[in-house]
C-alpha cells in the first residue's frame, strides 16, 4: 500500500456558533484520486480552504509529507504549499492575458524561469487554448476560464492537486476536456483531491470517495465498497431482442420468482417499487440485487440458462453513478439529525395557533 | 549569508507582484499620463496667451500658480490607483487564485509598491513638464524650493496612498472606495477643518487633515512664507465683533507645531 501524503486529523472549523467542518479524519495516499462529495454547505470548500491555508482550523491539524519524507503539520511548513496546486471555487482572474497571468503564477510558485514559457505553451496546447494565449481572460468563456484555472493549479507541476468543483457550470464538451485533463494528471502519478456535486464525474475519475454532510465525513471508500456496505446494488443487462408488452408481465413474474433469493428485499420505494425493471427503448433489464458479488454471478447464470428462449443477454454493466447516487442519498438520510422533540412540539403549537387564527379570521369575515 | 538568501527568497514574490501590478495598471497609467501632459500643455498655452503684465514675475511664481492643480491630480491618482489594492481581491474573488500561492501580506505590499511606483512616476512627470515649461518661458536658474515642493508632493502622495489603502481594507467594492475616498479628500477634510477652525480657532492646527497638509506643496514656494500660517475671516467683513473663523493656510516647513 502506498504511503499517506495528506492526513487530516480531527479537523474542525467553526464560524461563530456554526460548525462548518466537524472533526474530520481523512488520509490521502500517493497517486490516488479522492473525491469529496456533499451537498451545498456540507463543508467541502471549507476543508479545501484549510488545506490551502486560506482558513485556519479551530482545532485539529493537516499533515503533509514533506521532501524529507515525514508527515509534518502544514501550518509549520510554509514551503510545502508549493508542492500543492489549488483550484478553489469558480476561478476569477485579473484582466490580463492568459500568458501574463500564467507567467506570474509560475513565478510565484518558483518554477524555473527558463522553463516557464515552455511549460505555459505545453499546458495551453494540452487544454486547446494555444490561440487564446495572448487574449484577455475577461473575454474567455466559463469553460475556458475553468481550464485556465486548472492550468494555474498545475503550472508548477505540483505533486498534489486540489480541485474544488472543477466542472461546475461547464458544457458537456468542456467537462470531458477537464475530466481528460484530470485523468492525464493521474497517469502522471499525481495525487488529486476533487470536491464536487457531480456524482457522474466523481465516479468516473475517483479511486475513493469521501462523503461529507453537515461538516462530517459519513463514508470514505471506493464506490463499490460504499455500495456493498449498504447491501444493495443494481445491475443492467442488455438484451438482443425487444420484449413485447404482452410478453413483459409474465416474463417479469417468472424472473422475480427465479431470481427471488438474490433480489434486494429492502428496496427503497423512492428508488424503485419493483426489483426488476425493463426499459424497452434501451432494451435493458435493470435488476436490484442484494449487493453480494456471488448473487450477481448467479443472476447472470440464471438469465443465460433458464431464459435462453425469452431473450439473449449481450452485455451487463453496473452503473457507478446511479449506485453512488443511492449510496449518497441513503447516507445523507441516515445522518440527518433526529428532530428535537421540544422543537417539534413548539412547531405543532405554532401550526395550531396559525390554523386557529385563520379560522377566526374566516369567522369574522362571515 | 544564509539569512540574506532566505530574505531574497522571501522578497521575490513581492518583486514579482510589483512587476505584475505595474503591467496590470499600465493602461490606467498611460491614461493618467496623457491627462497630466494635457494639463501641463494647457498651463503652458494659458501662460503664453496671458498678457505679460498679468504673467507671474519669476520662475518660482510660475510654479506657485502651476502647482495648484497637482493637489487635485494627486487626490485623483491616489483614489484610482490604490482603491482596488485590498477590496478587489475579495470583491472579484481573485484572492482564491492568488492566496494559496502567496502570503496575503506580501501580495498587498507588492500591489501597494507597484502602484506607488506608478504614481511617483506620474508626479515626477508633471514636475518635469512644468519645469521645462517654466524654463522655456523664464529661463535662468531653478530654485531649490521647487525641489523641496517636489519632495513634499512625493510625501503627500505616499500619505494619500496609505489613506486610500486603509479604506480599501474594509470597504467592499472598488467603486465605493473610489467615490468615498475622493469625496472625503475633496470635501470631507475641508468641512471638518472649517468646523475645527470655528471651534478651536488658532489653538488647534489641523495636522490630521490631508487637505491641509497638501497645501504645503504650493506654499513652500511662497516668499515670504505665510506668518502667521492662518487667517481670521470675520463673519461680517470689517467687523471683528461679529465673530470669526480661522482658516489654516499651510503647515510649517519643518512640520513643527505653532
Amino acid at each position: 500500500m502506498s504511503e499517506a501524503i495528506i492526513k487530516l486529523e480531527n479537523l474542525t472549523k467553526k464560524f461563530g456558533n456554526f460548525t462548518a467542518v466537524n472533526n474530520i479524519n481523512l488520509e490521502v495516499c500517493r497517486g490516488e484520486i479522492i473525491g469529496l462529495v456533499g451537498p451545498n454547505g456540507a463543508g467541502k470548500t471549507t476543508t479545501i480552504k484549510m488545506i490551502a491555508k486560506i482558513l485556519r482550523p479551530n482545532s485539529g491539524r493537516i499533515l503533509i509529507r514533506t521532501n524529507h519524507g515525514d508527515l509534518e503539520d502544514l501550518q509549520k511548513v510554509s514551503a510545502t504549499v508549493t508542492q500543492m496546486g489549488f483550484l478553489i471555487d469558480i476561478p476569477e482572474f485579473y484582466k490580463m492575458t492568459a500568458y501574463q497571468l500564467l507567467k506570474y503564477f509560475a513565478k510565484l510558485q518558483n518554477y524555473p524561469k527558463n522553463k516557464i514559457n515552455e511549460r505555459i505553451d505545453w499546458l495551453l496546447a494540452f487544454f486547446k487554448l494555444t490561440e487564446w494565449k495572448h487574449e484577455n481572460v475577461k473575454n474567455f468563456s466559463k469553460g475556458m476560464k475553468q481550464k485556465v484555472g486548472l492550468i494555474q493549479a498545475i503550472i508548477h507541476d505540483p505533486e498534489i492537486i486540489i480541485l474544488d468543483e472543477p466542472q461546475t457550470g461547464l458544457d458537456p464538451l468542456a467537462r470531458v476536456d477537464i475530466r481528460n485533463g484530470i485523468k492525464a494528471l493521474q497517469s502522471q502519478g499525481k495525487t488529486i483531491f476533487v470536491a464536487s456535486h457531480m456524482l457522474y464525474e466523481i465516479s468516473e475519475i475517483c479511486d475513493k470517495i469521501a462523503m461529507i454532510n453537515r461538516g462530517a465525513i459519513i463514508g470514505f471508500d471506493t464506490v463499490e465498497n460504499l455500495a456493498s456496505a449498504l447491501k444493495t446494488s443494481e445491475v443492467i443487462f442488455e438484451v438482443l431482442e425487444s420484449i413485447t408488452p404482452h410478453e413483459l408481465d409474465p416474463l417479469l413474474s417468472r424472473l422475480t420468482e427465479k431470481l427471488n433469493p438474490y433480489l434486494d428485499k429492502d428496496l427503497d420505494p423512492s428508488v424503485s417499487k419493483i426489483p426488476i425493471k425493463y426499459y424497452p427503448e434501451e432494451k435493458e433489464l435493470k435488476i436490484f440485487y442484494d449487493g453480494n458479488n456471488k448473487s450477481k454471478g448467479e443472476i447472470l447464470k440464471i438469465l443465460i440458462k433458464e431464459f435462453e428462449s425469452d431473450f439473449t443477454v449481450v452485455s451487463y454493466t453496473q452503473e457507478k453513478t446511479s449506485q453512488l447516487e443511492r449510496v449518497y442519498t441513503q447516507m445523507v438520510k441516515d445522518n440527518e439529525p433526529e428532530p428535537n422533540i421540544q422543537d417539534v412540539k413548539i412547531k405543532e403549537k405554532k401550526k395550531k395557533f396559525r390554523l386557529r387564527k385563520g379560522q377566526l379570521k374566516g369567522e369574522i369575515k362571515k | 549569508m544564509r539569512i540574506n538568501q532566505e530574505l531574497l527568497i522571501g522578497l521575490k514574490p513581492i518583486y514579482n507582484t510589483i512587476t505584475f501590478e505595474i503591467k496590470k495598471q499600465r493602461k490606467k497609467f498611460f491614461a493618467f499620463l496623457v491627462l497630466i501632459i494635457m494639463v501641463s500643455i494647457a498651463i503652458a498655452v494659458i501662460t503664453g496667451l496671458t498678457p505679460s503684465q498679468a504673467q507671474p514675475d519669476t520662475l518660482v511664481d510660475f510654479f506657485y500658480t502651476a502647482l495648484y492643480f497637482i493637489i487635485f491630480l494627486e487626490d485623483l491618482a491616489a483614489c484610482l490607483f490604490f482603491s482596488a489594492i485590498i477590496c478587489s481581491e475579495f470583491d472579484k474573488k481573485t484572492g482564491f487564485i492568488v492566496f494559496p500561492k502567496l502570503n496575503k501580506y506580501k501580495l498587498i505590499v507588492g500591489k501597494y509598491l507597484g502602484n506607488l511606483i506608478l504614481v511617483l512616476i506620474l508626479i515626477t512627470s508633471y514636475y518635469i513638464i512644468i519645469g521645462l515649461t517654466g524654463l522655456f518661458y523664464y529661463g535662468g536658474k531653478t530654485s531649490i524650493r521647487i525641489f523641496h515642493s517636489y519632495i513634499v508632493a512625493l510625501l503627500f502622495i505616499s500619505a494619500l496612498s496609505s489613506f486610500v489603502t486603509f479604506f480599501s481594507s474594509f470597504l467592499k467594492s472598488v467603486n465605493g472606495t473610489i467615490v468615498i475616498t475622493f469625496v472625503l479628500l475633496l470635501f470631507g477634510f475641508m468641512i471638518i477643518d472649517s468646523l475645527v477652525g470655528l471651534i478651536f480657532a488658532e489653538k488647534f492646527e489641523p495636522l490630521y487633515s490631508l487637505a491641509f497638509l497638501g497645501n504645503l506643496i504650493v506654499n513652500i514656494l511662497a516668499d515670504p512664507f505665510p506668518n502667521p500660517r492662518y487667517i481670521k475671516v470675520d463673519f461680517e467683513p470689517g467687523n471683528p465683533d461679529s465673530g470669526s473663523i480661522v482658516q489654516w493656510l499651510t503647515p510649517s516647513i519643518g512640520g513643527e507645531l505653532q
